[in-house]
C-alpha cells in the first residue's frame, strides 16, 4: 500500500490519502497525495490563510508600496516581522505595516470611510510614497465593504498615487495558495500594461517567483547584469510597484516559484505572447541549466558559458568540500510546497544528501508530481502534515537535519535534530552558486553541532556515550 | 501608606489622550484572539481551538515561538469559504472531536472566537453543548472541559483578549468546594522569569499560591530522553479551586483583574488588586498585601534581596540615569509600572505609549494620578497609540536617551540611534529575555542593569564620554 495511514491518524483515516511512501514499483498515477484540499479542523495543521498568501508572501515584498490592511489589527501585526526579505532602499517593506484598525462600529456601519481615512493618512504621513496595495480580510469581506470603490475615489482625489486592491479574506480557499492566485490574477488584470519603462537592453525578462529571501535576488541580479539582461520586473523580490506595471514589455518570463507565481507567467503568455521559462535557482546543476536556457533563448550562449565557468571555478571546490563531508546525511523538508521539488534532487546531486521526508503546506497535486519524480524511493511525501504526524515520521526516518519554520524547528530541537530555517534561511542567500555553498555550510554546521551529542547524554549514566573527539574541520 | 514618602518637587503637566490618526502604522499589539491564545496555553493538558481562518492561529503560534523559542500547540477550526456562508458549527464539532481523540491527555479546550466567526454569528455556547454531549457519548471515560472564549478581533486587543480568556476559564471551571487555604495569583502577561521569581517570593513567605497562569515551563529543557515539557502548569483542579481560595491577588489591572472580580462576585473570594510589581515600591506594596491577606511575615531573606537591588540601583541612578529622557511602550500595566520604576531611579519617562482604546479606563488608573503628583517634568501618555507615533515624535524633534519596549519597535531605535532595552512582549530580537524577571526587586535590578549596559555600549559606539567608564 503506497499511501500510508499513520498510527496518529487512526481517528482521521482520510489522512491516508495525503501521505505517500514512495517505492520503485508504484504506479505514479495512483500514488499522488491529495493536495490543496480542505484542512481537517483540530489537526494542528501548519497552514496559513489566503490573506497571508497575498500580503506576506508576495505583495509585502515590494520595496516601495504602502501595505494597507483593511481589517482588525491582528492581520497587520501578524504579517509583520515574520519574513526576511531585505530591499536596496533600507527595508521599507520590513519596517512598516499599515492597518485600518477596524473596530466594532465599522463592522456594524461599514468600514469604507475608515478605509478612505486610513489611506489618506498613510499618504499624508509618508508623502514620498505614492504606491499602495490594499488587502481585504475576513471581516471586511463578510460585511461587504466596497473596497474597490473607495480606492477609486482616493485615486481620483490624489492623481499622483496608484493603488492596487487584493480581495483575499483569510477564509477563502484552503491555504495561503488562494491568496497567491488572487494577487497574480488581480495584478495582470488591473496593473500590467499601465506603464512603459525605458528599455536599455535587447535582452529583457521578468524574473517571477523569487522573493529576495536574505538577498537571493541581489545575488542573482549580479548574473543578469553580467549577461547584459535587463530585468524589467522582479515578481517580487526587491521589486518595485511600477516595474511590475511594465511586465508586458519583457521578451521572456523566467519563473522560479511556479506555485506562488506561475499564474501571472501563464497570463503574460496568453495575453502578451511572452514565453514562460521555468528554472530552478537553487543548486549548481539547476542554476547552470537555468542560465543556459535563458542564454539560449536570447542567443547569448557564449556569455552564459563564460559566467558559468567563472562561477564554477570560484565556488565548486568549496561545494565539493562540503559534499564530501555531507555524504549520506538524512534530511527532511517541511516547508510551503515548491522548495520540496526545488531542493530534493539538488541537495542529493550537489551535496550527497538524502531527503527522506517532505511535507508541503500548500502545494498542489502538480507540485507533488514534480517532487515525487525528482525524489527518492523510501521517502515520505506528505500534504498538509500536522504535528502528531511529524513526530511519527521523525521516528520512522532517522534525521540529521530538517529544513522547516522556526516553530517546528523548536520541536525538533527537543528531539536533538538540528533545524535550519527553510523559509527565511539561517545564513543565506541560498540561491545561485554562492548561495548553495552557503546552504551546504549551514547544513555542515548544523549536523556537526556538538550540542546534539551533549543533549543525548544522561549525566547519571555510568557508561556515557562516547562523544566523537573531532566533529568539525576547518572549512 | 508607605513610610517612605516621595519628595513632592513640582507638579508638571501629565496629559492623557488618544493618538490623532484613525489608522495604524506599525501596531503595538496583536488582536484579542492572540491574547486569548496566550492565556490558553498556560493551562496544563489544554489545546486552545481557534475558531476562524487558519492565519489567526498559525501566526500567533509563530509569534510565541519567536518570543519563547519554543513550540506551543494551538489548533484551528480552519474556517473555509463554505463555513463563512453556512456557519462554522460543523467545523467546531469536528475540531473538538479530532482533538479529543488524537490527544488522549487533553482535558481543556478553550474555543476562541475571532472576527469572522463573531460576525457570522455561530452559536458558540449551543455548539459546545452539542460537542459536550458527543464527547460523553464517544469518549465516556474522559472528562474534557469546553470553554467558550469570545474574542472578536475588532474589539480591544491582545491585552483584553488575555483577560477575557483568563476570566472565561475561571468562569467555566471554578466550582465551590472545600476551602484550600491557597491564594489565587493573577499574574497578568509576564515572562517565565517573572513566574519563577513570584514562586520564590511565595516560598520565602511560606504562602501556598495558585499561579494563574503558570508559564514557568515556557522555558523548557532539551532532555536526554527527548521528552517535551513546554506546557502551562496551571491544572484543571487549580482552576476549579480558584473558587475556594483565601483570596485573589491581582497583579495586573488590565490583564486578568476582571477574573478576580468575578471570583469575588460569584464565589465570595476576596479580591485584592495591587499595582503590578515593577520597581521597589510596587513590590513592597505587593509583599505587604500578601502579608495582610495571609498573616505571614515578610522574611529577612526578602529584606536582604530588596537591599541588594537598592544597592545596585543606587550605583546607577543619580550618576547615569538622572535627567535621562525615556519613552516606554507596550502593555498598559507594564508601561505604567515601568514609569513608576523610572521615577525611582531618576529616569524621566516623558512619553508613555499604550496601544489600545480603553481610554476611559486609563483615566481612573491610580498610577497615572501618582505620576501627576510626583513628576517634575511633563509626561505625555498616548493611548490607542501605534509605533509610528513614537517614530514621528522623534522625527519631529523629541529628544530621547532611552526607549523601553518590545521588539516590534526595533527599527525606531536603530534608525534614530537611541539606546533601547527590550522589555514586554515580544522580545524576539534579544536572546533569553523570557528567562529574566522584570517584576520584583530582582527584576528592577536586572532591568536597571540592562539599561545601564545599553547606555554604556552606546557611549562607546558613539564615543560620547566613553572615557567616564575608564574608572567606575
Amino acid at each position: 500500500m503506497p499511501m500510508v495511514l499513520l498510527n496518529c491518524d487512526t481517528d482521521i483515516p482520510e489522512r491516508q490519502k495525503h501521505v505517500y511512501l514512495k517505492s520503485p514499483d508504484d504506479d505514479p498515477a495512483t500514488c499522488l497525495p491529495v493536495a490543496n484540499a480542505p484542512t481537517i479542523p483540530g489537526t494542528l495543521s501548519e497552514r496559513g490563510c489566503a490573506f497571508c498568501g497575498a500580503k506576506l508572501v508576495i505583495g509585502g515584498v515590494l520595496k516601495d508600496a504602502i501595505q494597507m490592511i483593511h481589517g482588525p489589527i491582528g492581520c497587520a501585526y501578524d504579517t509583520w516581522h515574520t519574513k526576511r526579505y531585505p530591499t536596496d532602499n533600507g527595508h521599507f517593506n520590513m519596517k512598516y505595516v499599515w492597518s485600518t484598525d477596524m473596530k466594532e462600529q465599522h463592522v456594524v456601519f461599514g468600514g469604507d470611510k475608515r478605509l478612505a481615512q486610513a489611506i489618506n493618512e498613510a499618504f499624508d504621513q509618508m508623502p514620498d510614497v505614492k504606491r499602495m496595495i490594499v488587502y481585504t480580510t475576513c471581516p471586511t469581506a463578510l460585511i461587504g465593504d466596497d473596497v474597490k470603490a473607495t480606492v477609486r475615489q482616493v485615486m481620483r482625489d490624489r492623481p499622483d498615487v496608484d493603488i492596487f486592491t487584493v480581495e483575499c479574506p483569510g477564509f477563502s480557499g484552503v491555504s495561503q495558495s488562494k491568496g497567491h492566485h488572487v494577487l497574480n490574477i488581480g495584478w495582470i488584470n488591473e496593473k500590467v500594461g499601465t506603464l512603459e519603462k525605458e528599455i536599455t537592453s535587447e535582452y529583457t525578462m521578468n524574473l517571477i517567483g523569487d522573493f529576495n529571501i536574505q538577498g537571493d535576488t541581489f545575488l542573482l541580479q549580479k548574473y543578469w547584469d553580467r549577461l547584459g539582461i535587463q530585468v524589467i520586473s522582479h515578481f517580487t523580490g526587491n521589486g518595485s510597484y511600477d516595474d511590475l506595471r511594465s511586465m508586458h514589455q519583457a521578451r521572456l518570463s523566467v519563473v522560479n516559484c511556479a506555485r506562488s507565481s506561475g499564474y501571472i507567467a501563464n497570463e503574460l503568455k496568453k495575453r502578451y505572447g511572452i514565453p514562460r521559462l521555468d528554472i530552478d535557482t537553487w543548486g549548481f546543476g539547476y542554476m547552470t541549466d537555468g542560465i543556459r536556457k535563458i542564454c539560449a533563448f536570447f542567443g547569448i550562449e557564449e556569455r552564459g558559458e563564460e559566467l558559468i565557468a567563472e562561477e564554477w571555478a570560484k565556488w565548486k571546490p568549496q561545494l565539493d568540500w562540503y559534499k564530501e563531508r555531507l555524504q549520506g546525511k538524512r534530511m527532511a523538508i517541511w516547508t510551503g510546497g515548491p522548495r520540496l521539488w526545488h531542493w530534493t534532487k539538488a541537495v542529493e546531486d550537489d551535496m550527497g544528501i538524502e531527503v527522506v521526508a517532505m511535507s508541503s503546506k500548500f502545494g498542489h497535486e502538480e507540485d507533488f508530481e514534480k517532487v515525487i519524480a525528482r525524489g527518492r524511493d523510501g521517502t515520505y511525501y506528505i500534504d498538509d502534515g500536522n504535528e502528531l504526524e511529524f513526530f511519527e515520521i521523525v521516528d520512522l526516518v532517522k534525521l540529521d537535519v530538517i529544513f522547516t519554520g522556526p516553530r517546528v524547528g523548536e520541536l525538533m530541537k527537543k528531539m536533538h535534530i538540528p533545524y535550519i530555517n527553510g523559509h527565511g534561511y539561517h545564513n543565506g542567500p541560498y540561491m545561485g552558486f554562492e548561495g548553495f555553498v552557503n546552504m551546504a555550510r549551514d547544513i555542515y554546521n548544523a549536523v556537526n553541532n556538538p550540542l546534539r551529542f551533549l543533549a543525548a547524554q544522561d549525566i547519571r549514566d555510568p557508561l556515557p556515550l562516547i562523544m566523537p573527539e573531532r566533529l568539525r574541520e576547518a572549512a | 501608606m508607605s513610610t517612605c514618602e516621595m519628595a513632592d518637587v513640582k507638579s508638571a503637566e501629565v496629559t492623557l489622550a488618544p493618538k490623532a490618526r484613525a489608522g495604524v502604522i506599525n501596531p503595538m499589539y496583536d488582536c484579542q484572539p492572540a491574547g486569548a491564545q496566550f492565556a490558553g496555553i498556560g493551562v496544563k493538558d489544554c489545546i486552545p481551538l481557534v475558531h476562524g481562518g487558519q492565519g489567526c492561529s498559525m501566526f500567533v503560534r509563530l509569534l510565541f515561538a519567536q518570543h519563547f523559542k519554543e513550540n506551543f500547540s494551538i489548533a484551528s477550526t480552519s474556517l473555509h469559504e463554505d463555513s463563512a456562508v453556512f456557519g462554522g458549527k460543523k467545523r467546531i464539532e469536528e475540531g473538538v472531536m479530532v482533538l479529543a481523540k488524537r490527544y488522549p491527555e487533553l482535558r481543556v479546550i478553550p474555543l476562541i472566537t475571532t472576527c469572522s466567526t463573531e460576525i457570522i454569528g455561530d452559536d458558540i455556547e449551543g455548539t459546545l453543548r452539542l460537542c459536550d454531549r458527543a464527547l460523553k457519548a464517544e469518549l465516556p471515560d474522559r472528562e474534557i472541559h469546553l470553554v467558550p472564549v469570545h474574542t472578536p478581533s475588532f474589539k480591544g486587543s491582545q491585552v483584553t483578549g488575555y483577560a477575557e480568556c483568563v476570566k472565561s476559564l475561571i468562569k467555566t471551571l471554578a466550582k465551590k468546594g472545600e476551602p484550600t487555604g491557597k491564594l489565587n495569583v493573577l499574574t497578568g502577561w509576564v515572562n517565565p522569569g517573572d513566574i519563577t521569581l513570584l514562586k520564590h517570593y511565595f516560598a520565602e513567605m511560606d504562602v501556598a499560591a495558585t499561579i494563574l497562569m503558570d508559564t514557568e515551563d515556557f522555558d523548557s529543557p532539551m532532555l536526554p530522553d527527548k521528552s517535551i515539557k513546554t506546557y502551562g502548569r496551571t491544572t484543571v483542579e487549580d482552576l476549579r479551586d480558584t473558587a475556594n481560595a483565601v483570596g485573589t491577588l491581582a497583579l495586573a489591572r488590565y490583564e486578568g483583574a476582571a477574573a478576580g472580580e468575578f471570583l469575588r462576585d460569584t464565589h465570595q473570594v476576596p479580591h485584592h488588586p495591587v499595582s503590578t510589581p515593577y520597581g521597589i515600591k510596587n513590590t513592597d506594596d505587593m509583599l505587604r498585601k500578601i502579608q495582610e491577606i495571609t498573616g505571614k511575615e515578610i522574611p529577612e531573606s526578602l529584606v536582604h534581596e530588596r537591599g541588594i537591588a537598592l544597592d545596585a540601583l543606587a550605583d546607577l541612578a543619580h550618576m547615569f540615569f538622572a535627567n535621562k529622557k525615556v519613552a516606554i511602550y507596550g502593555h498598559p500595566d507594564l508601561v505604567l509600572g515601568l514609569a513608576q520604576f523610572c521615577m525611582e531611579v531618576e529616569l524621566e519617562p516623558v512619553l508613555l505609549l499604550i496601544g489600545d482604546d480603553q481610554g476611559s479606563k486609563y483615566k481612573k488608573d491610580p498610577r497615572i494620578a501618582e505620576l501627576k503628583r510626583t513628576a517634575h517634568f511633563d509626561i505625555d501618555i498616548v493611548h490607542n497609540a501605534d509605533l509610528w507615533e513614537l517614530e514621528q515624535r522623534i522625527k519631529d524633534g523629541l529628544k530621547l536617551d532611552l526607549i523601553l519596549g518590545h521588539s516590534k519597535g526595533r527599527y525606531i531605535a536603530i534608525d534614530a540611534k537611541i539606546p533601547m532595552v527590550r522589555v514586554g512582549f515580544p522580545t524576539f530580537d534579544r536572546a533569553g529575555l523570557y528567562r529574566k524577571p522584570t517584576i520584583g526587586y530582582r527584576g528592577a535590578m536586572e532591568l536597571a542593569e540592562s539599561i545601564a549596559n545599553a547606555m554604556f555600549t552606546h557611549m562607546e559606539y558613539t564615543r560620547e564620554r566613553e572615557w567616564i567608564l575608564n574608572t567606575w
